[in-house]
């Protein structure tokens, strides 16, 4: 196990290497100039020049990643260039704000995705089935951002149960907190649940025609002991990973919910230093993203080993 | 003629209204505003231009010098008079005596003089500069003088001096010594309300100021400033009662059009000076042949363009200053919309016209070059649309690298600045690279004239010879607006596009 957890880590740097320098390469790629933005209306070139000189900007582009690697590895992730807040600090403001999202939302996901894909699996062709599986393949066709405004204009505006924008800090009021993520997060979990609930309804099915299940059957158990105990763990594999890669598909999804719904969260955090050309902050914003993006797929690999000890026996 | 009575007694109580300060303003209370955009800071060296989202906390952390009253004139603030020397270089200023910044540091004139210098200083690289490129130095020779020395004349300078912006906006030396890099996000002024807490990108609380130097104001206790970034679901915020006031813009004409029928709300709008404007570079072909360039402009249907990109909420602008402005012209030498003379133009031009122009890459960029794309294709042009980013556009348009890039005329009330930088033949920022003798002389009179009537003529002259010579083309006046709760009283004119909450109260 030590030896499977070591060699998950190893595959780490190179893969945070490469993130970085791909960020590098996309952000000096784009048009518009930090320069420019910095002088604007009073840019000459001979002003343009000299900034870019003493900001290193006239640098060649390898030379400026490895002196930004250089930085970061002495744990100096720089500061904005505009606000002069540290990357740490901005980061570390807007974090918990997505991460809750993120968790939020997951488990919302789950929780519809998980009873709907065992009813559809056990109904295996039955009207309900093909209901749900057409409902699935029509919400994948729905855009997130329709289901926000869809979701303020009834539980806000029309309801008035649930605020439409902005965030109270958990420690500021637990309550108020979550009743502002709730809104969000279903948003994200009305996105994710169909493509949860596909893998788990077709991995349900064959576990169900297994030998062991028929067994199981045989010797009496209770059908919803044979469908949680029995069935769903061996089921779940594919399960759990589509939850590990939706991670990254909700980091991309939060950068719209957090705007619409106006949450402080990373997603935000991005954009906005994409439109001002910040870069020190972009670049600590994707290796922020880029560091839970790959833990949380080794923590996916690590509960496949807890999942099947055939993952964990096979390789040691 | 019976109803016109009517409507002349109803004009008449609808003045009273506004103007009688009978009606109580109520005490206390929290506001809360949805803005566009989170605000990045207010140290001018750090931001460089402060957005309209700062400008609107700025009018509450801040005061300038000289204020603008109802009918756009200067009225007093920190400075309490001024006078100017015959020539209109020199504007002396007379300070309000016994003001303290929200930090203890008095405020004086060394004060005032401090924030200039600073910005003013080439080391400091300051975007911020740009803006009072005129003004050569400012000298404090006691507590409550203080002295402009100008480079041109402007025979208008106090009302420059108005807007919360990051120029006008004094800032408390000491903090903004003592806190370096966290001045930004801390920042400290002589203004009604004072940061209390500030998260990133969530919300800014400010505090009534109890030492306000104007006793008994302001009239709130508290101004809450949220980032709501989505048109919809500010406007949904604003609805379920989350925020009591929202910055908005014509582009979302229908949730103003539903404001105006919803009881429960009201819609604050400015019809500001400036406009929407869009240069030819007149030195690359085909656009430096005049034929081609009055073709263009002849080619455009300005109402048919509002309808379609702001349902028609869009005042079309034929000249620069447009309805807000107290230039008024008689003759603003507009061409006329006529696509039929426009065709007859380019054929007699005889050359393919194909050039391109420069759009912000974002829904309403591609909009407006769609728009214009089918009108000029109508009379046999062909423009390819360029979707750049907002930082671009500037960028380009100093280095001539377009062909048609759009512009803009903000509402500020003197034309001069703006007028002089874009217009005047030997201005870093003559975007169209056109030189007139008799647009140069207009504009030269226009600010060394201190009669109103008379600078009107001369404002009037250069519309002509632009709208003429086609270097430029304006498409749509500027109007600003914010929508509201009912109960929000005492919100002034938008001027600049700014909603200055500091003397609002809530009903």
């Amino acid at each position: 196990m030590a030896r499977f957890v070591g060699r998950r880590l190893a595959y780490l740097l190179p893969v945070l290497l490469a993130v970085t320098l791909l960020t590098f390469l996309i952000a000096s790629l784009l048009p518009g100039d930090l320069a420019y933005t910095i002088l604007g209306d009073q840019a000459t070139p001979e002003k343009v020049a000299a900034l870019r000189a003493q900001m290193g900007l006239d640098l060649p582009l390898w030379q400026r990643y490895l002196l930004w690697l250089w930085d970061v590895l002495h744990g100096d992730l720089g500061r904005s260039f505009r606000t002069g807040e540290t990357v740490l600090a901005a980061v570390a403001d807007r974090l918990p704000v997505s991460l809750e999202l993120m968790v939020i939302a997951e488990a919302m996901g789950l929780l519809i995705a998980i009873p709907l894909a065992i009813l559809c699996a056990v109904r295996n062709g039955s009207a309900i089935d093909r209901f749900l599986t057409g409902l699935a393949f029509g919400k994948l066709s729905l855009p997130p951002f329709m289901v926000a405004i869809l979701l303020i204009y009834l539980f806000a505006v029309s309801l008035n149960l649930l605020p439409a924008t902005g965030w109270i800090p958990f420690a500021e009021d637990p309550v108020a907190n979550l009743r502002s993520f709730v809104l969000p997060a279903l948003t994200l979990a009305i996105a994710e649940w169909p493509v949860l609930m596909r893998v788990l309804r077709s991995d349900m099915i064959a576990t169900l025609q297994e030998d062991y299940i028929a067994m199981a059957k045989a010797k009496g158990l209770r059908p919803a002991r044979i469908l949680l105990v029995h069935a769903l763990k061996p089921s779940s594999l594919t399960l759990v990973t589509v939850t590990g890669i939706n991670i990254g598909r909700l980091i991309g999804g939060t950068v719209i919910v957090e705007t619409i719904f106006a949450l402080p969260g990373i997603g935000r955090l991005l954009v906005g230093a994409i439109y001002a050309r910040d870069f020190i902050i972009l670049q600590g914003c994707v290796l922020f993203v880029a560091v839970g993006f790959v833990m949380v797929n080794f923590i996916v690999d690590m509960l496949y080993a807890v999942l099947d000890p055939r993952i964990r026996h096979g390789r040691a | 003629m019976k109803s016109s009575f009517k409507w002349l007694a109803l004009a008449a109580v609808a003045a009273f209204g506004i103007a009688s300060p009978a009606f109580a303003q109520k005490k206390g209370g929290t506001l809360t505003v949805g803005l566009e955009l989170d605000i990045p800071g207010f140290d001018p060296l750090k931001v460089g231009v402060y957005d309209t989202s700062a400008n609107i906390a700025a009018a509450l952390i801040f005061d300038t010098l000289v204020g603008l009253d109802d009918n756009g004139k200067a009225k007093p603030k920190l400075a309490v008079s001024w006078s100017n020397s015959d020539d209109f270089k020199t504007w002396t200023f007379k300070l309000r005596p016994d003001v303290k910044f929200q930090d203890g540091t008095p405020f004086n004139a060394a004060a005032v003089k401090w924030n200039f210098d600073r910005q003013k200083d080439p080391k400091n690289n300051c975007r911020c500069a740009f803006y009072i490129a005129n003004t050569l130095s400012v000298d404090a020779p006691d507590e409550v003088t203080l002295v402009y020395h100008l480079k041109d004349p402007a025979v208008n300078f106090p009302v420059l001096l108005t807007r919360p912006d990051q120029n006008s906006s004094v800032q408390s030396p000491t903090a903004v010594q003592a806190k370096g890099d966290d001045y930004n996000r801390n920042p400290i002024g002589t203004g009604p309300f004072m940061v209390k807490s500030w998260t990133a990108g969530d919300r800014m609380v400010l505090e009534r100021n109890p030492d306000y130097w104007d006793k008994g104001k302001p009239y709130l206790d508290r101004v809450v400033l949220r980032p709501l970034p989505d048109s919809q679901s500010r406007f949904a915020s604003l609805k379920s009662g989350e925020v009591d006031l929202v910055w908005a813009d014509e582009f979302e004409a229908d949730n103003i059009q539903r404001a105006k029928k919803d009881s429960s709300l009201q819609v604050l709008s400015y019809a500001g000076s400036g406009a929407a404007v869009n240069v030819f570079n007149t030195k690359v072909a085909p656009l430096d042949d005049l034929r081609v360039r009055q073709a263009l402009v002849m080619a455009l249907d300005r109402k048919k363009m509002s309808q379609a990109i702001t349902n028609g909420l869009a005042r079309p602008a034929s000249n620069p200053y447009g309805d807000g402005s107290w230039v008024k012209c008689k003759d603003d030498g507009a061409l006329p919309e006529d696509a039929k003379k426009a065709a007859a133009l380019i054929k007699e031009y005889g050359k393919p016209v194909k050039f391109k122009m420069l759009f912000t890459a974002t829904p309403r960029g591609r909009a407006n070059g769609q728009v214009l794309q089918q009108f000029w294709k109508n009379v046999g042009a062909e423009m390819e649309i360029e979707q750049v980013d907002q930082a671009t556009i500037p960028a380009r348009a100093f280095q001539r690298k377009f062909d048609i890039t759009p512009w803009r005329i903000v509402d500020f009330p003197d034309p001069d600045v703006q007028m002089f930088a874009n217009f005047y033949s030997k201005s870093p920022l003559n975007l169209a690279n056109f030189a007139d003798p008799d647009l140069d002389k207009a504009l030269e009179q226009a600010r060394t004239t201190p009669d109103e009537a008379k600078r009107t003529e001369h404002y009037c002259e250069a519309s002509r010879i632009i709208n003429q010579n086609a270097t430029w083309f304006f498409t749509f006046q500027n109007t600003y607006y914010a929508m509201a709760k009912a109960k929000v009283k005492g919100v002034p004119k938008l001027y600049g596009g700014v909603i200055d909450v500091s003397h609002a109260w809530l009903e």
